[in-house]
């Protein structure tokens, strides 16, 4: 690897790494009632970095042999044409805590067990109401292998599994059609489903929804008051000041919180923090994609901006620490920094109280995903199961409809904070550019005004 | 090619050998390049070039699928291997078939899908490009902030076989050039104090030469960051909304969906069961062509070999056609529409008016340049999404509005479709002119 170093630094970068992967991802779909598609694919790869300052130059090889590896460094080292000042240092291999335990890997069980479990979900969605038409479920696993090599002497392996059920059924009543979907999983084994949700809960989640849903009636449109359920509408923070306080964002001036450490962006009531050790979390990670290992980030200490979330380019321009954040999606891509499990930390309010307070608005309890723009801070979430809230309590189910907020404006309204935390059951992938796994989570959050995108005019 | 069909070939031997009743092979090949340059020094460059070989087998009716990115032949066979393996424990599909052989075959004529030049440029060239493009934009207005000139391009090799004897392949390229920009806003807004605004523009086409000029991109992506200042949340009201050919192409991106086979067959989508019905406006005509001459979606035939050709999804507001390869078409009792893989070039049909034509026909209404988030929902037809664009006042663009969102449901949306665009935009494989869409609820103050 030292002549690939050398390469890579040979024009005047002053770190290069290495990442080797090898991953294998399974598929097995039933639909229809038949165990009908599977499929395995194998991504096999090394991808070589130069970096000097702000600059990264980023060649990969599928065909991993020395010479490959070499002139991958080369093509990495055209960012720079002046001379080699720095050597590769000696690999030393790193120490870490393993943040992912397994008793049996899903990647390496028998394919009969996968496909019993399949059976059991598609079987509690089918039988859940007689309005239920399509039950699809699709179990994927993955087992990534990831060596990490660096110019600055560190050597780091990791195992990382991956698992996660999705169930996605489809009810029809009369001309009307609706949509229910569960998932979940983590860097965790089989015992997902003894110990955290069985595939029966899956299926007839997917159900309940879709048939509740029958029964919806449009959104409002206009603002009104907003309250979030524990764990998925973790979905807010992602959106709302996770991305923005990418520091990729920061570095380039293009997010709506650049420069503004020590500044109050939100109520005193919120505390957000990105923990990259949450155990067996669809999030975690032992150490990022640049080697650096994961740690607690607090991002916002009750309502004051305290740090960013940095890759090795951002953390060395702020010359601050890394904070594990310098992810990718695989070999054929350079790292950014990103999520990993992104929360914010619990209240005191009783969520009854919060559910109370609230003269009329909207609760939320489920996602399909959300979307922000990082310059001007508007972000846009969509729930799948909604209901319309009035005078403390909750009345019908809502659909068709996107929230949207400007993030420091929403988080200065957050009036109330339960006290009944939870992390989302794994099953977020994070889109920017490059996919990767995250992971979510807040206790019940109550915001005082926020626009409800709805179809229906008050 | 030769390279890559001997490797679909032997790959077809040898599933057959260990006892594949079918077998399905693509083998693909991508270089890509892409740099981004950012304050004149390079802020990323990648280059690389990936493989793969995608194999599907079946034994009485019961299929698998490998992929790798590993063409030696030890390593294919070995994945054929675990392929039959895990066909083993599969139900049967009585569905699952090759695609009827008279069916397979490769279009006729020159596509014109590939640019020699687009494999020689040097990359010093492509370096220059992306820092001229972030000079003239960064030139154009002292305000800008650069989110970085880029240019990226990418040569492809696709050969498809299968064991009925297919064996063809073909190469496609494409470029791409653009520029990301900021801006402050001087004020912010309430309690956010440092509020900007983004966006950006780009030129993509099959050949290097089709590019357009730097200085029109640069221009075009400042325009489209400046227009944004100062903007407001609208009131929340009913009103008729002009989809700008960016957005309109979003929403034509969701009915692609919408008219797929596979989720017509599952049932997730709201154009089920509507083949003869007036779904759309009678001024809407969708059509999806791979024949088109070098448009970056054009291709002699689909990922099983089924040889291309034009087909009229919606004629004059009726659904003529879903897009279907052959095992969703004989789930639906059709023919293959050769549209495995996806949708080729898929077109709305331009009409005869200019986009200010559009804009001047609207008393009260807004102009639609950026929509988000996932809220477009084409199993039910529920249609809701975060919002940007400006502000129609008496036949004239006035404000920008931003931090609303749009609500409707696409059966209304097509319906209410009155006028179309002269001014498609082909940079995508998605490709619609401006649009207009009357009453469609906006969600603001």
């Amino acid at each position: 690897m030292s002549e690939t170093f050398s390469a890579a630094l040979a024009h005047g970068a002053r770190f290069s790494d290495i990442y080797f992967e090898h991953t294998i991802t399974n598929t097995i779909t039933m639909e229809e009632g038949i165990v009908k598609e599977a499929e395995k694919k194998i991504h096999h790869g090394a991808g070589v970095r130069a970096v000097r300052d702000e600059s990264a130059g980023y060649a990969y090889v599928e065909d991993i042999t020395p010479q490959r590896l070499v002139d991958a460094a080369a093509i990495s080292s055209s960012i720079t044409d002046s001379v080699a000042t720095k050597n590769p240092k000696k690999l030393e291999t790193v120490e870490y805590t393993d943040r992912y335990p397994v008793r049996e890997l899903t990647t390496t069980a028998p394919l009969k067990k996968k496909i019993a479990w399949i059976e059991e979900a598609e079987k509690a969605a089918k039988s859940y109401d007689i309005h239920v038409k399509k039950v699809t479920v699709s179990l994927i696993d993955q087992l990534s292998y990831i060596q990490i090599a660096t110019s600055e002497g560190r050597l780091l392996r990791d195992v990382r599994p991956l698992m996660r059920i999705i169930v996605t059924v489809v009810a029809e009543k009369g001309g009307n059609r609706q949509m229910g979907i569960s998932s979940g999983g983590g860097r965790i084994g089989t015992e997902y489903f003894l110990e955290r949700s069985s595939p029966a809960h899956h299926g007839r989640e997917a159900a309940r929804q879709a048939v509740l849903l029958l029964d919806a009636v449009n959104a409002p449109a206009g603002p009104m008051e907003l309250i979030l359920s524990p764990a998925e509408s973790g979905i807010l923070l992602h959106e709302s000041v996770g991305h923005p306080l990418e520091a990729d964002f920061i570095r380039k001036g293009t997010s709506a919180y650049t420069g503004r450490i020590g500044d109050k962006v939100a109520s005193e009531l919120v505390t957000v923090i990105d923990d990259g050790t949450v155990e067996n979390d669809r999030g975690a990670l032992n150490f990022d994609d640049e080697g650096s290992l994961s740690s607690r980030t607090v991002l916002i200490e009750k309502g004051i901006l305290k740090g960013y979330m940095h890759d090795l380019i951002s953390a060395s321009y702020f010359k601050t620490a890394p904070t594990g954040n310098g992810r990718r999606e695989s070999y054929m891509y350079p790292p950014i920094p990103r999520m990993t499990v992104t929360y914010l930390a619990n209240g005191r309010s009783d969520p009854e109280e919060i559910m109370k307070s609230t003269k009329k608005g909207i609760y939320c309890k489920s996602f399909l995903g959300g979307q922000v723009d990082i310059s001007n801070g508007d972000f846009v979430f969509s729930p799948i199961e909604a209901y319309l809230v009035e005078d403390g309590e909750i009345k019908v189910p809502v659909k068709n409809l996107t929230i949207i907020g400007n993030g420091p404006d929403v988080l200065s309204k957050v009036t109330m904070v339960g006290n009944d935390f939870a992390l989302s059951d794994g099953r977020w992938t994070c889109g920017k550019g490059q996919n990767v796994p995250v992971g979510v989570g807040l206790p019940t959050l109550k915001i005082s005004q926020v626009t409800i995108g709805g179809s229906s005019i008050q | 090619m030769d390279d890559f069909k001997r490797i679909a070939e032997k790959a077809v031997h040898t599933a057959k050998k260990h006892g594949a009743e079918t077998v399905e092979v693509a083998v693909t090949e991508s270089v890509e390049f892409e740099v981004l340059v950012r304050k004149s020094k390079i802020e990323n460059l990648t280059e690389a070039t990936s493989r793969r070989i995608d194999i599907t087998v079946s034994v009485d009716k019961k299929r698998a699928s490998v992929t790798s990115s590993d063409l030696s032949e030890e390593s294919i066979e070995e994945l054929i291997v675990s392929a039959l393996e895990i066909c083993s424990i599969m139900d049967r599909d009585e569905y699952y078939a090759l695609p009827d052989e008279d069916e397979l075959g490769t279009a006729d004529g020159d596509l014109e899908m590939f640019d020699e030049e687009t494999t020689r440029i040097a990359t010093a060239e492509k370096i220059r490009l992306a820092t001229e493009i972030e000079d003239t934009a960064l030139s154009l207005d002292s305000r800008i902030i650069s989110d970085g000139g880029f240019f990226s391009n990418s040569t492809q090799r696709i050969v498809i076989a299968n064991s009925l004897g297919f064996c063809d392949g073909y190469k496609k390229t494409s470029n791409s050039l653009g520029v990301s920009c900021a801006v402050d806003e001087a004020e912010g807004s309430g309690e956010n104090t440092a509020k900007k605004q983004s966006s950006y523009w780009y030129s993509a086409a099959v050949s290097f030469k089709w590019l357009e000029p730097a200085e029109e991109v640069a221009r075009e992506a400042v325009k489209r960051t400046l227009r944004k200042l100062g903007a407001r949340k609208p009131k929340t009201q009913k009103i008729p909304i002009v989809f700008d050919n960016t957005t309109a192409s979003s929403f034509l991106a969701h009915i692609a969906s919408a008219v797929n086979g596979g989720n017509i067959y599952r049932r997730e989508s709201f154009l089920v069961d509507k083949i003869g019905s007036e779904v759309a406006s009678s001024n809407i005509t969708i059509i999806d062509d791979p024949l088109l001459k070098g448009r970056l979606g054009s291709r002699p035939f689909d990922s099983e070999g089924v040889r291309s050709r034009v087909n009229t999804v919606i004629e004059k507001g009726i659904l003529k056609t879903y897009l279907m390869n052959s095992y969703q078409a004989r789930k639906l009792g059709k023919k293959t529409t050769g549209n495995a893989g996806e949708h080729s070039n898929l077109y709305i049909k331009p009409g005869s008016y200019t986009q200010s034509d559009i804009i001047a026909s609207i008393d009260s209404g807004l102009l639609l340049t950026f929509l988000s988030g996932p809220g477009a929902n084409t199993t039910t037809g529920d249609f809701s999404q975060g919002a940007q664009g400006i502000w129609i006042e008496k036949g004239e663009l006035t404000y920008p509005v931003d931090e609303f969102t749009i609500a409707s449901t696409f059966q209304e949306m097509l319906e209410g479709i009155t006028m179309v665009g002269d001014d498609i935009d082909w940079r995508r494989t998605i490709s619609s002119p401006t649009i207009k869409i009357d009453q469609i609820t906006i969600s603001g103050l």
